[in-house]
């Protein structure tokens, strides 16, 4: 083994998904990789230059592929690795890899290579969680934001609020051992500005949420209208396959029916639902309260209206009163002057409708490009607990309450700034990042 | 050795006397290692160079403070002898921070320090398995890597498994009076000079610290008029649960200042001064600075106070509280002279400076074991801290553990959450000390769980399972717990409605009573006087007024206290409960840090501290958080170490 290399085993596994694709990836790590590439294509490949050569096992040919070889430390993980550009077969993975462990190697364990990455100082906690973000990325603007937090800029902000609260802490604190001869080394005053400061910079933090969260996994949006308003067609008209059944009798989509498709650089996962009426059939009644069900927790709602019904007394607009309202069919009736209208049958007026929700994801939702912002459960939990601790320090200094039980709270709101930005490391977190891993990364 | 002890006092020649613990040093922390180990059953020799002088205050006539009085009600609750010993020398007894709550109050007591020195030489007089011998301790002896005895100064050998060191600052000591240099640790008794060789010749670092000793003087050369009044608490409030209430006379202190002739003077002859003019080179401690470091240091201050304590009822002297110092006794003459109420004063002792030797407590285990001597234990100045109940804590925590090394048992190590003794300990062995080392409120990170209050319930059940506790002790402890359990109980569980008869009740007790409300809730406020509730309304609620009227005043504020500050004290447990799980895991002995990601310097730290848990390598400071990830997920893992060999990994 090289001498910098911390792990006595070979590990190999695919780094990307086991579909038909054009190209898959199988990575491995550790102190055979190399013998093993040679026995595989009898050649020892140059360091970090790609070549391509034929893999043989047996005598027989695997494949014909790109092979990247890289030497500890100067590699992700900081151990030998090899990295091979397969053709995406997932039997042709299924043999290569058979043929890499009898060389010696074992199948990595999830998120082995992040972890040993970790292990070699390569990169610290946070930077592996966000590597498991990136990896769930599903579009632009998702892999930006990982890549943000990847380089520390949500880091440097929380780890500023901590130490302006450690200095608030320990300024009070050594009061605590001097109180007798009634020294004061920050006064109530300054204190309470310098925490109510802190509160608003973790407040900030924590509005980022809603935004980061839907950058990171997406938006919810839901199709509603009374039936045969053309919601079907309309998501068809979207995602651009025949996925919702859409025929001329109304209350045919009993259930919801999802796709997801790219608006404003997010994933957005739209919902058909069924036709909102008045109906004494007991199946599409539980659709309808579906439907409006999900309406409610949505992201986005787009009514449909039919131009040449216009609006009826069964529509309830007046539920949802954020909803973007379309009126339908406008190859056969004319909408409302200044409505949004389009046909799903010809086509007219979508891309005006996608180019309007473009921009409404946009605004709304997506993660300012420049600033960072809390992605997952485990950063909004340490957000809101900070939040939540420096509320109670600033309601004890402003009820006068001694020193010793203002920084009760004060710990508690540096060690969950501590923790979001890992300066604090415990068992329970570094479970939480390593059971997002998946196999090959 | 400088002054050799008496002759007739040791036993001659190469006579060899076996025990199972040896204690060299008879200071605070001497006198409860070995305390414990007797009592704990075993056979126990304390070596002191002069029998007169165990327990003997060697600086301030006093007991506890801030932080230091939390330490001495610890060592009561785990059945040490320092706040028996101060009841029964206490001759001023006050609660500092009365006003702040428990968690941050501070008992304190100025002792007459004879009596004082007597109270420690009665109670371990009164063990029987402790011997006390009269000798200088030559060198240790060593069986390979375990200690097995000592040898005396003549000749003479002891056998122990083990030996506990607390010479305090009696290692090379050099005293300083101006420019006058003598040998000793303290004013008129020898300083060891052999044993630091013994212990650099096991590989120990040893550095040199300084303290100092302000000027006594003469009690019947002071107009008293001319100064302020000092009283204590009206009600003097014992140290220790032993202890039903305080029996010696109370008196007075006195405060002075300094002013701007005696800074003038000072500032004139700071380089006569040793640490100023460069003969000691060691460093003082920060927090009790000499009166030539105030005034270099403060020099905007145009005054600085000065307690006058009295040395004891008969003591002739005072001992000045503040103006700790080592400048020539011309200096200290005039700078005494220019006080309020000193213009005739004489000096009956000059202040001096002792600069000594200390071990980096960094290369203890948190058992205050030394690391690679089996056996071998440091408790003390020599561990490079400050003050009386520094030393006795740690020289409890030493002496457990000598004993449980000799059983077999358990190590015994307080955790940070669980006591001020658990923080010292923990701050000595991870960061080690560059100056005397002193017990601060600050220091305990989880301070509203360690207040006096609660000491006997968190401790008292650990020392009784150690087996060092006395039948009388655990009785009062454990009649202490049920009293206050049944009166926050019995609050808990009595609502008051606010009829007229209640509402009358309340308002004599400083309350207006508005809605219905258990009387845990009026608790919580500062402005209910339980007391005056309870004189009116207690034929009412005859089982709450009973209740608490057998508690003891300090029970009854710890009942109210606890109440009053239970959502802050909750938080602070399960902030530290959070943190618990890597307090437990623990990182085997034998591992190497030299690992891949972690830089050199980490590597370096990591191997002089050897931490025994992942949480304490997290305190040692230049160690990161990554560097912790890294150790974390090899402990995960199995620690795949590769032996030096290049063999096989080895298991966890």
């Amino acid at each position: 083994m090289t001498a910098s290399s911390s792990h006595p085993d070979t590990i190999v596994a695919p780094a990307t998904a086991l579909a038909r694709s054009a190209l898959a990836i199988v990575r491995i790590d550790g102190p055979l990789s190399a013998t093993i590439i040679t026995s595989l294509t009898g050649i020892l490949p140059e360091e970090r230059y790609a070549t391509h050569i034929a893999l043989k096992s047996g005598g027989e040919l695997l494949d014909d592929c790109i092979v990247l070889r890289y030497v500890a430390p100067r590699s992700f993980t900081g151990n030998d690795m090899v990295e091979l550009m397969l053709h995406g077969s997932p039997f042709l993975v299924d043999r290569v890899i058979g043929a890499i462990v009898a060389l010696g190697a074992r199948v990595a364990e999830p998120g082995e290579f992040t972890e040993r990455a970790v292990l070699n100082g390569k990169i610290d906690l946070l930077q592996a969680e966000s590597i498991a973000d990136l990896i769930d990325a599903r579009t632009a603007v998702q892999a930006k934001l990982s890549l943000r937090n990847l380089e520390g800029v949500l880091s440097r902000k929380a780890s500023e609020t901590r130490e302006a609260l450690l200095h608030v802490i320990s300024r009070l604190e050594a009061a605590l051992d001097f109180s007798e001869e009634g020294y004061e080394f920050i006064t109530r005053e300054d204190a309470r500005a310098r925490v109510e400061a802190a509160r608003d910079d973790v407040r900030m933090v924590a509005a980022t949420f809603e935004r980061g969260r839907a950058t990171a996994t997406g938006l919810s949006a839901v199709i509603l209208g009374r039936p045969n308003a053309g919601k079907s067609t309309l998501l068809n008209r979207l995602v651009g396959s025949e996925r919702a059944i859409v025929t001329a009798q109304p209350g045919t989509t009993r259930d919801i029916v999802r796709e997801t498709i790219d608006i404003g650089g997010l994933p957005v996962t739209i919902a058909d639902t069924a036709g909102l009426r008045a109906t004494r059939d007991e199946v599409e009644e539980i659709g309808i309260a579906r439907a409006k069900a999900a309406a409610r927790s949505a992201d986005l709602v787009l009514y449909l209206v039919d131009a040449s019904a216009g609006v009826a007394a069964e529509d309830h607009l007046e539920e949802f009163p954020d909803a973007l309202i379309v009126y339908t069919k406008s190859d056969i009736a004319r909408a409302p002057a200044g409505e949004l209208a389009i046909s799903a049958a010809t086509g007219a007026g979508v891309d005006e409708l996608l180019s309007r929700l473009d921009s409404l994801v946009r605004e709304r939702f997506a993660a300012p490009e420049s600033s960072p912002a809390i992605v997952n459960e485990r950063q909004r939990a340490a957000v809101a607990e900070c939040e939540a601790a420096l509320d109670a320090a600033l309601a004890s200094l402003a009820e006068g309450a001694e020193e010793q039980y203002v920084v009760v709270d004060l710990y508690r709101a540096a060690n969950a700034l501590g923790i979001l930005t890992g300066a604090i490391t415990r068992e329970d977190v570094f479970r939480e990042i390593f059971s997002k891993f998946c196999i090959g990364k | 050795m400088g002054n050799a002890p008496p002759e007739d006092r040791v036993p001659r020649g190469t006579v060899s006397r076996e025990f199972d613990i040896i204690v060299i040093g008879g200071g605070h922390a001497g006198a409860e290692a070995a305390r414990v180990c007797a009592r704990g059953g075993k056979s126990v020799a304390m070596i002191t160079m002069m029998r007169d002088a165990i327990g003997r205050m060697s600086c301030n006539p006093a007991i506890g403070g801030l932080a230091k009085g939390n330490l001495v009600k610890e060592i009561d609750a785990l059945g040490g002898l320092m706040g028996e010993a101060t009841d029964r020398a206490g001759i001023q007894f006050k609660v500092l921070n009365r006003s702040k709550g428990p968690a941050v109050q501070g008992p304190r007591a100025q002792c007459d320090r004879d009596l004082y020195a007597s109270a420690v030489q009665s109670i371990l007089g009164a063990e029987p398995n402790l011997t006390i011998m009269e000798a200088s301790v030559r060198s240790l002896l060593l069986d390979r890597h375990a200690v097995s005895g000592v040898l005396l100064g003549d000749g003479t050998e002891l056998r122990a498994r083990a030996v506990v060191v607390t010479t305090g600052t009696f290692l090379r000591a050099l005293m300083h009076s101006g420019e006058t240099k003598t040998a000793g640790g303290r004013f008129g008794e020898p300083s060891a000079e052999t044993l630091s060789g013994s212990l650099r010749a096991l590989g120990l670092q040893l550095g040199r610290l300084k303290t100092g000793t302000p000027p006594r003087v003469d009690r019947t050369t002071v107009d008293f008029g001319k100064l302020e009044e000092a009283p204590g608490d009206a009600v003097p409030r014992p140290f220790s649960i032993l202890t039903d209430r305080i029996e010696r006379p109370q008196v007075l202190c006195h405060i002075t200042y300094t002013g701007a002739f005696a800074h003038d003077l000072i500032r004139a002859n700071l380089h006569r001064a040793p640490m100023y003019s460069g003969q000691i080179t060691a460093t003082g401690p920060r927090y009790c600075p000499s009166i030539e470091d105030k005034v270099v240091r403060f020099a905007e201050k145009d005054r600085h106070q000065i307690f006058v304590e009295p040395e004891g009822l008969q003591h002739p002297w005072l001992y000045m509280n503040g103006i700790s110092t080592s400048l020539p006794a011309d200096v200290q003459d005039a700078v005494v002279r220019s006080l309020p109420g000193f213009e005739n004063a004489v000096i009956a002792r000059y202040g001096y400076a002792v600069e000594y030797d200390f071990v980096n407590p960094q290369q203890l285990a948190p058992t205050l074991a030394v690391r690679g001597a089996e056996g071998l234990f440091l408790a003390g100045q020599i561990n490079g801290t400050s003050g009386y109940e520094e030393a006795g804590a740690q020289g409890l925590v030493a002496g457990i553990n000598a004993l449980q090394s000799l059983r077999g048992g358990e190590p015994f190590i307080l955790r940070r959450d669980q006591a001020y003794t658990g923080v010292m300990v923990d701050d000595l062995v991870t960061l080690g000390t560059e100056e005397p080392y002193r017990m601060f409120t600050s220091r305990a990170e989880h301070r509203l769980l360690l207040g006096c209050d609660s000491v006997y319930e968190r401790l008292t059940p650990i020392a009784l399972a150690l087996g060092i506790v006395d039948d009388e002790r655990r009785r009062r402890a454990e009649g202490r717990l049920r009293r206050m359990r049944r009166a926050t109980d019995l609050a808990a569980g009595t609502t008051l409605s606010p009829d007229r008869a209640t509402q009358e009740w309340c308002r004599s007790a400083g309350l207006e009573l508005t809605t219905q409300s258990p009387v845990a809730r009026l608790l919580q406020r500062q402005d209910f006087d339980l007391d005056r509730f309870v004189a009116a309304a207690g034929s009412a609620f005859p089982d709450l007024a009973g209740a608490f009227g057998e508690l003891t005043e300090e029970e009854r504020e710890g009942v109210a206290s606890a109440l009053r500050y239970s959502g802050y004290i909750d938080r602070q447990q399960r902030e530290a409960a959070k943190a618990s799980g890597d307090e437990e895991t623990l990182i085997p002995e034998w591992v190497t840090y030299a690992l891949p990601g972690l830089s050199r310097e980490v590597v370096e730290k990591l191997s002089s501290v050897q931490p025994r848990s992942l949480a304490q390598a997290s305190r040692i400071p230049g160690v990161t958080p990554a560097a912790i990830s890294i150790l974390r997920m090899h402990l995960r893992r199995g620690w795949r170490q590769n032996a030096p060999d290049g063999s096989a990994a080895r298991p966890l």
